[in-house]
């Protein structure tokens, strides 16, 4: 109970039939403040249901969601202030403007009549949406719609913040501003987001959970120490190298210019980084390689296909 | 204010930025106004006419009565086209899941809609009632019977707003909600049709038909058991959409 307590978010055996289709199936999760956890999963996989449950849209039909140890649908009102959430199409009035829309959002969150200014101006300047505030929506493009939906769900600054495919449709620039702004929300907040986007769930996400077939097949952390890296360097180096670096747990070469390391357990990505430019390895690029993922995920939708066949 | 004056006053504003809302409103208030001025015409040349009978009918039951009957048959078309967009457009558009998320129970947004819905209709059938009112400014009118017309008028219009609302809340189109709605209140009001071409006027099935209870407001007879009648039709429909939300919700019995 410590450990349920101590959750913003539980789903104990959570299952859910559509149209007579088991479509999510004896699910357990689990979600800490500060916590970002990414959903990942092949079309039909059950993100989408798993998600409008947690957000309180859709009841389950066994199991129970807890919201900070209380069941979210014997309570619902739990929902109002306390989970944000944005659908997969942001459900925006479109004839309305956008500013005149997060006010209503926010009263319908149950803000204070004197709460909802300051609040809609926040998400604005938070979501970059000064320059369209009063313009109809219909006339906004996709980004900035999808925009107005992640403003409406964090207006009311909820504990859980719910995102449905949020980077969907949206150009590379609108898709690392959101990623930035998802993994800000991370700090105060715990959000739950799905994604088809494997890069997106190592920029942003602090856990990650693959659903396959409405199964839970794989939940694991992504902290930093555990990240593999890849970088590109000017010089030509060999493994002891890299193993030289304090920060370095492992290296790979990948081809002559590419390398695949591993840090150290409670090493930063900043000391690496730093490392390298001191001993003038020529630092040319360095990111996160989400391939373990992937192999995870690819090895999980090969292993499901070989079942079903 | 709460929850459901919040919704209600929301789906207003909806409903006043669209220029469907006004187009319809303005189509309305010109046919009865067109209405209006051919019977006051109609009056003025039998009224000289009508001066020498005893108990002769005035303006109230020559012009004003007969226009608001008519309008009552003008909202069973009128009403289905203002609540089909409450539920089904937002289902097709997928933004009922702002509502459904908000941790507002199922009961209020049904309540918000019909609200926001019903005033914009009551609204209507004010404009309209000002024309018959206007001749009181130089003639004397039967203003308790012109009361009772208004008051049935307004029960009439919040049946048949609740009528849309469920029909809304089960279409998944608003062309469906509409249709739906107008089949059912049409239904209502041809129900005991039979049953009076027989000569049959005091059995269950007339209880069941809108005009029963609508006819005696428009001989200035207000009786609780009409009142009741439509205050059933309301709580009826609405119980039924907020069952439907529930279904919608999934949320096991």
């Amino acid at each position: 109970m410590t450990s349920l307590a101590a959750s913003i978010l539980a789903l104990q055996r959570v299952s859910r039939r559509l149209d007579g289709r088991a479509v999510v199936r004896e699910l357990n999760l689990e979600l800490r403040r500060g916590e970002v956890l990414g959903l990942l999963g092949v079309n039909g996989a059950g993100k989408t249901t798993t998600l409008r449950m947690v957000a309180g849209v859709l009841a389950p039909n066994s199991g129970r969601v807890l919201l900070g140890g209380e069941d979210l649908y014997e309570r619902p009102e739990l929902a109002r202030r306390r989970i944000g959430y944005l659908p997969e199409t942001p459900p925006l009035h479109a004839e309305l403007t956008a500013e005149e829309y997060l006010r209503f959002c926010a009263r319908l969150r149950g803000l204070a009549r004197r709460a909802v200014a300051p609040a809609v101006a926040r998400v604005i300047e938070r979501c970059e949406l000064g320059d369209v505030r009063r313009r109809p929506m219909t006339a906004l493009s996709k980004g900035f719609r999808q925009r107005v939906g992640l403003a409406q769900a964090i207006l009311h600054e909820p504990e859980l913040i719910v995102l449905d495919e949020p980077a969907s449709g949206l150009d590379p620039v609108q898709a690392i501003k959101l990623r930035e702004i998802v993994r800000s929300l991370g700090h105060e907040h715990a959000v739950v987001l799905s994604t088809h986007v494997l890069p997106d769930v190592v920029a942003c996400c602090d856990r990650v959970a693959i659903l396959h077939r409405g199964e839970l097949r794989h939940a694991g952390d992504l902290h930093a120490d555990e990240r593999a890296l890849r970088l590109r360097v000017a010089r030509r180096l060999h493994p002891v190298d890299w193993l030289a670096l304090p920060a370095v747990a492992g290296a790979e070469a990948i081809d002559g210019v590419h390398w695949r390391v591993r840090l150290q357990p409670g090493a930063q990505i900043s000391d690496l980084a730093a490392a390298v430019v001191e001993r003038g390895f020529g630092l040319e690029e360095l990111r996160l390689d989400g391939n373990s993922l992937e192999a995870t995920f690819l090895a999980i939708a090969a292993t499901a296909s070989a079942e079903a066949a | 204010m709460s929850t459901t004056a919040l919704i209600a006053r929301h789906e207003w504003r909806r409903l006043a930025v669209q220029p469907f809302a006004w187009a319809l409103a303005a189509i309305v208030v010109a046919l009865v106004a067109w209405q209006f001025l051919l019977s006051l015409q109609g009056f003025l040349e039998l009224a000289p006419k009508l001066g020498g009978i005893k108990d002769a009918p005035g303006v109230t039951d020559l012009v004003a009565i007969p226009l608001l009957r008519s309008v009552s048959n003008l909202l069973g078309l009128v009403v289905p086209l203002i609540t089909m967009r409450a539920f089904a457009a937002e289902r097709r558009a997928q933004t009922l899941s702002l509502l459904l998320a908000s941790g507002v129970g199922n009961l209020r947004i049904v309540l918000g809609k019909y609200f926001g819905a019903l005033g914009f209709v009551l609204a209507l059938i004010v404009l309209i009632a000002l024309m018959p009112l206007s001749l009181g400014l130089g003639t004397p009118l039967d203003l308790g019977r012109l009361g009772a017309c208004i008051i049935g008028l307004a029960l009439f219009a919040a049946a048949l707003t609740a009528i849309g609302i469920v029909c809304s809340a089960w279409a998944s189109q608003p062309a469906l909600a509409a249709a739906a709605a107008l089949a059912i209140s049409s239904l209502l009001a041809v129900v005991d049709a039979g049953a009076r071409l027989q000569g049959i006027s005091n059995a269950g099935i007339n209880y069941l038909a809108l005009p029963t209870h609508l006819e005696p407001f428009f001989r200035g007879l207000v009786a609780s058991v009409d009142i009741v009648y439509f205050v059933l039709i309301v709580v009826v429909a609405l119980a039924l959409a907020t069952r439907h939300l529930d279904v919608l919700r999934g949320r096991p019995d």
